[in-house]
């Protein structure tokens, strides 16, 4: 990433857009239609090497889903069946290819429903607990980054890298205990008032009053997130502002007499934000996964759990399913990134 | 730049909207109700049981959370009360001819499903049937019906049941918890095409019990209200709310701040740390699990091929002695559980007073590794030169892989232990760390030598006793097992068979006392300790819950669910929830000032730069 930002540097104060010549819609429906290739095809690589792995793992779910209940033989031999599991491999994996691409992701072993409706009934929390931790993280990261960049050494620079940095360092699982006893139990003169876990009080129903008791029930779990998160984005951004500071194009934008938030802002800030909208993208196509630390710690009932529920048994049609959906979005998080990165960096649409 | 001018903008538009949110969330600190929502009437409020409930569908659910939940929403036939005995529940009364093998229960009269339809023999006998005749029915508990011959209700309150052998345990069939849930064929009659994958969730659930399921997110929660009319008598709440929690510590937190009333399954560390606490007791209840190691004596199918990888020299007898006499299990209780543990022996837990069966003195193996030491010797395993010893047979050293689950901390430092106690009688130890699905997997192939597991019980103990036995092995395939150390005897065999039809309760209890003998000198299932269940409840909130005592009989009580949701009583003094409310609201109204400030400060320098740049 370094080395983009010096080539952005080097390319001096007035990057001269590329845009003669070539018509851009032709030339970017190309390009789109390329990018749309290669996300198909890694796609199906994806279907592939997931079909491969967890098919290497012990399959006999049905020790695990019934151990300790009183099954007979034939009960087992039944739920073998009903589960796929006489089935050899190859044809496991028709059936997998082929239900995919027809929509169906299967039914779970352990909940016996359909995977695709538990998967979209995890799919709400995480998106708000990661939406939510995304941009209050990218907000206060970049912002942060800009600040402790410009001045860099400064008291705020100080404060900031060193907080942001041991912060990440923390276990996130620690980090989730502690604010958890603190802001929830109370440690001796805070009291506690926020909720332990789940996603809402339960004898609260609807209206106002529930969104309100969402959004309590999300301070901890997102603030856990937010802390352990930021710092990357405090990381990158400051190193890029710092590469940028001894740029002449800033020289230029100071000599003009432009104050020092105005040269920041409208000269540095610009050309030092493509690494961070790169690590934005590559967040945003985890956002799916959820975490699973952050989701256990305050039983957010999100996808992360459910991955994690998933891979215990091991429930390979939901192990599969929620697998498909995080390489899904990865795939299409960088096809959206390919695509905004023409509009953002002109050296992509000179390509 | 001009490209980058919009990036530029969704950043600002960003931080606003960040802003706002965080505002938002604090003015939801500050006008959220303190503590509970009072929609009229008194709330119990309870985790959800185990790792969760996997369905509502009662054909087909296994996990605890789920079986919970039935035991509260459908009847059965009787139940087992606090002091162990046999009551009626859905049926008065039972007779059994002369011959054993036809029962006749006699429903009770006049009661009503939640939707006022009566509730008849014929929802038994069909509930039963559908078991019986459909494999999907079967999922959960078909084996519990398997010695079934027929099922029929002749009126309305008659309900004959023929098996084909007698069985001693057909009043565990249809309990609360582990038996079988009565559903009103009315509602199912129409869901049988669909059964596998019918969710079951139209609320409130047609069903009778103390409890209605008025509501459920998965993962999240299930609300209940209270059936005032029950027949075993009212829940003393008038609603129910049990919560999902993936971790005890956010649920001892939750207990705590008060979001639950009750917390069970505690480790032995967050047990002392609620201990004393004002406002909480934290008790142990009388363990009904077992806690020790399997040896494979010999992985084979049932028809006697030898599977796996297993050590050759744990077929003698003598080194599996050696290996029971080399474990200090006092210690284990003392170090690993903080002396929340009773030392092991018996397989029954002690939670079942009535067949647990402890060895004489003479009989027992307990710590000494001497005479470890000596067996060995005596045997011709002798030492090489590292000091572990040879196997004279097989020529292979005495090395020995111990399985311990990856996700169970417990494990980790049990085989610890072990590994120090085994080295010193010339035994090595090399310990595997795996997830519960390879273990399983490895365990059913037979490639493991040690695994440490942990097995708990119901009532009923003929599951756990049955896992023992040779059919338990897996087909000539090597498919179909439920063995757990592959332990096959003849002798054990027999006496499983004649306590089945025993229906002498001491007769029984002596059977199942001879079976763990054999058991015990076999040390194929090495015990080492029965670990007391650990729980605690708020007394500000709630009392009535049993606290696992035995009574003056020496019975100990069903701790189960179904009783301890029933019999939890409001607390009436509640000084110290009023001070929790204020406490709530000082942390509330401090929050939202450092957001407001924070806030605010942000706003200021967003406009105080933006004058700069006019």
């Amino acid at each position: 990433m370094a080395d983009t930002i010096d080539a952005t540097g080097a390319v001096t104060a007035e990057p001269a857009a590329p845009r003669g010549g070539r018509r851009p819609g032709s030339g970017f429906a190309r390009y789109l239609a390329t990018k749309l290739v290669a996300a198909a095809v890694s796609f199906l690589a994806t279907l592939v090497i997931g079909f491969v792995l967890f098919s290497l793992m012990p399959a006999d779910p049905v020790q695990s889903i019934t151990r300790g209940r009183p099954t007979s033989d034939a009960q087992m031999a039944q739920l073998r069946k009903q589960l796929g599991l006489d089935q050899s491999v190859p044809e496991r994996f028709f059936h997998f290819v082929t239900d995919t691409l027809t929509g169906h992701l299967g039914n779970s072993w352990e909940f016996q429903q359909p995977v695709s409706s538990l998967i979209s009934d995890r799919l709400w929390p995480t998106l708000l607990l990661m939406g939510t931790a995304m941009l209050i993280s990218v907000a206060l990261g970049l912002w942060l980054g800009v600040r402790s960049g410009w001045r860099q050494g400064s008291w705020l620079d100080r404060i900031a890298t060193g907080a942001s940095l041991t912060l990440w360092s923390v276990p996130t699982f620690w980090l989730g205990m502690i604010l958890l006893i603190t802001f929830s139990v109370g440690i001796g003169p805070i009291p506690g008032f926020l909720p332990a876990g789940g996603m809402s009080d339960p004898a609260i129903t609807g209206g106002p009053d529930h969104v309100l008791d969402v959004a309590k029930h999300l301070v901890l779990p997102c603030l856990t997130m937010v802390l352990v998160v930021f710092a990357q984005y405090v990381a990158v951004m400051r190193s890029s502002i710092i590469d940028e500071l001894g740029s002449p194009y800033l020289l230029t934008a100071r000599a003009k007499g432009l104050r020092d938030d105005d040269v920041r802002r409208r000269h540095a800030v610009p050309n030092a934000l493509l690494p961070s909208v790169t690590m934005i993208f590559m967040h945003l196509g985890t956002v799916l996964g959820g975490a699973i630390t952050v989701e256990t710690v305050y039983s957010w009932p999100g996808l992360g759990q459910l991955s994690y529920q998933a891979l215990k048994v091991p429930d390979l049609p939901l192990l599969q399913g929620t697998f498909i959906v995080f390489s899904a979005s990865v795939i299409l998080m960088n096809l959206l990134a390919d695509v905004i990165y023409r509009f953002l960096d002109p050296r992509v649409r000179a390509q | 730049m001009t490209t980058s001018a919009p990036v530029h903008r969704i950043g600002r538009k960003a931080a606003a909207l960040a802003t706002s949110l965080l505002l938002g969330t604090g003015a939801g600190l500050a006008l959220a109700p303190a503590a509970v929502a009072d929609d009229g009437g008194s709330t119990l409020r309870m985790p959800i049981t185990g790792i969760g409930i996997d369905s509502l569908n009662p054909f087909l659910a296994y996990f605890a959370g789920s079986l919970d939940v039935f035991a509260g929403i459908y009847p059965a036939l009787d139940t087992v009360e606090q002091d162990g005995t046999v009551k009626p529940y859905l049926a008065d009364s039972w007779t059994t001819s002369s011959d054993k093998l036809t029962w006749t229960f006699k429903i009770h009269k006049g009661l009503k499903w939640s939707d006022g339809k009566p509730i008849t023999a014929e929802d038994a006998a069909w509930t039963f049937n559908l078991i019986m005749s459909n494999s999907t029915a079967a999922t959960a508990n078909g084996s519990l019906v398997s010695n079934f011959a027929s099922v029929t209700a002749p009126d309305d309150t008659t309900l004959v049941v023929k098996t084909k052998k007698p069985q001693a345990t057909m009043l565990s069939v249809s309990i609360p918890v582990s038996g079988i849930p009565i559903v009103p064929k009315h509602i199912w009659e129409s869901h049988v095409k669909d059964l596998k994958s019918y969710k079951n969730d139209s609320f409130p659930i047609v069903g009778y019990g103390p409890w209605t399921l008025t509501d459920y997110k998965s993962e999240q929660y299930a609300k209940f209200d209270a059936n005032k009319d029950f027949l075993l008598g009212a829940p003393k709440y008038d609603h129910m709310i049990e919560q999902s929690f993936k971790n005890t510590d956010a649920a001892v937190a939750a207990l705590r701040s008060g979001q639950l009333d009750y917390v069970s399954g505690l480790n032995p560390t967050q047990y002392q740390a609620l201990k004393g606490r004002s406002g909480i007791k934290a008790y142990e209840q009388v363990g009904n699990r077992w806690s020790g190691i399997e040896v494979n004596g010999g992985a084979r199918t049932r028809d006697g091929k030898k599977i796996g990888t297993g050590h050759p020299a744990l077929g003698d007898v003598k080194v599996r002695e050696a290996l029971a006499r080399a474990i200090d299990r006092a210690t284990i209780v003392k170090k690993v559980r903080n002396g929340l543990a009773e030392v092991g022996g018996s397989y029954l837990p002690q939670s079942l007073p009535q067949y647990a069966w402890q060895p004489s003195d003479s009989e027992k193996f307990g710590y000494d590794p001497a005479k470890a030491n000596s067996v060995l010797d005596e045997a011709g395993y002798k030492k090489g030169s590292d000091g572990i010893r040879v196997d004279p047979k097989s020529k292979r050293k005495l090395e020995f892989r111990l399985g311990i689950h990856s996700d169970d901390d417990g494990d980790a430092k049990v085989s610890t232990y072990l590994t120090g106690w085994f080295k010193e009688i010339g035994v090595k130890v090399d310990i595997q760390s795996m997830s519960s699905a390879k273990l399983n997997a490895d365990l059913a192939k037979g490639d493991w030598d040690i695994l440490m597991d942990s097995w708990s019980t119901g009532p009923d103990p003929t599951y756990l006793l049955g896992i023992q036995t040779c059919s338990a092995l897996p087909d000539s395939k090597g498919e179909g097992g439920s063995t757990d150390s592959f332990f096959c005897d003849k002798n054990y065999d027999n006496l499983f068979l004649r306590q089945q039809s025993a229906f002498d309760d001491k007769e029984r209890a002596d059977l199942l006392r001879q079976m763990q003998a054999i058991l015990y000198k076999a040390n194929e299932n090495i015990m080492i300790y029965n670990a007391s269940g650990l729980a605690a409840y708020r007394t500000d909130r709630v009392s009535g819950i049993v606290d696992g005592k035995a009574n003056s009989a020496g019975a100990y009580p069903a701790q189960d669910s179904f009783h301890q949701y029933v019999n939890a009583t409001p607390a009436k003094a509640s000084s110290s929830s009023s001070g929790g409310n204020s406490g709530t609201l000082i942390g509330a109204s401090a929050a939202v000032v450092v957001v407001l400030a924070a806030g605010g400060v942000f706003m200021a320098r967003r406009r105080s730069s933006s004058d700069d740049r006019e």
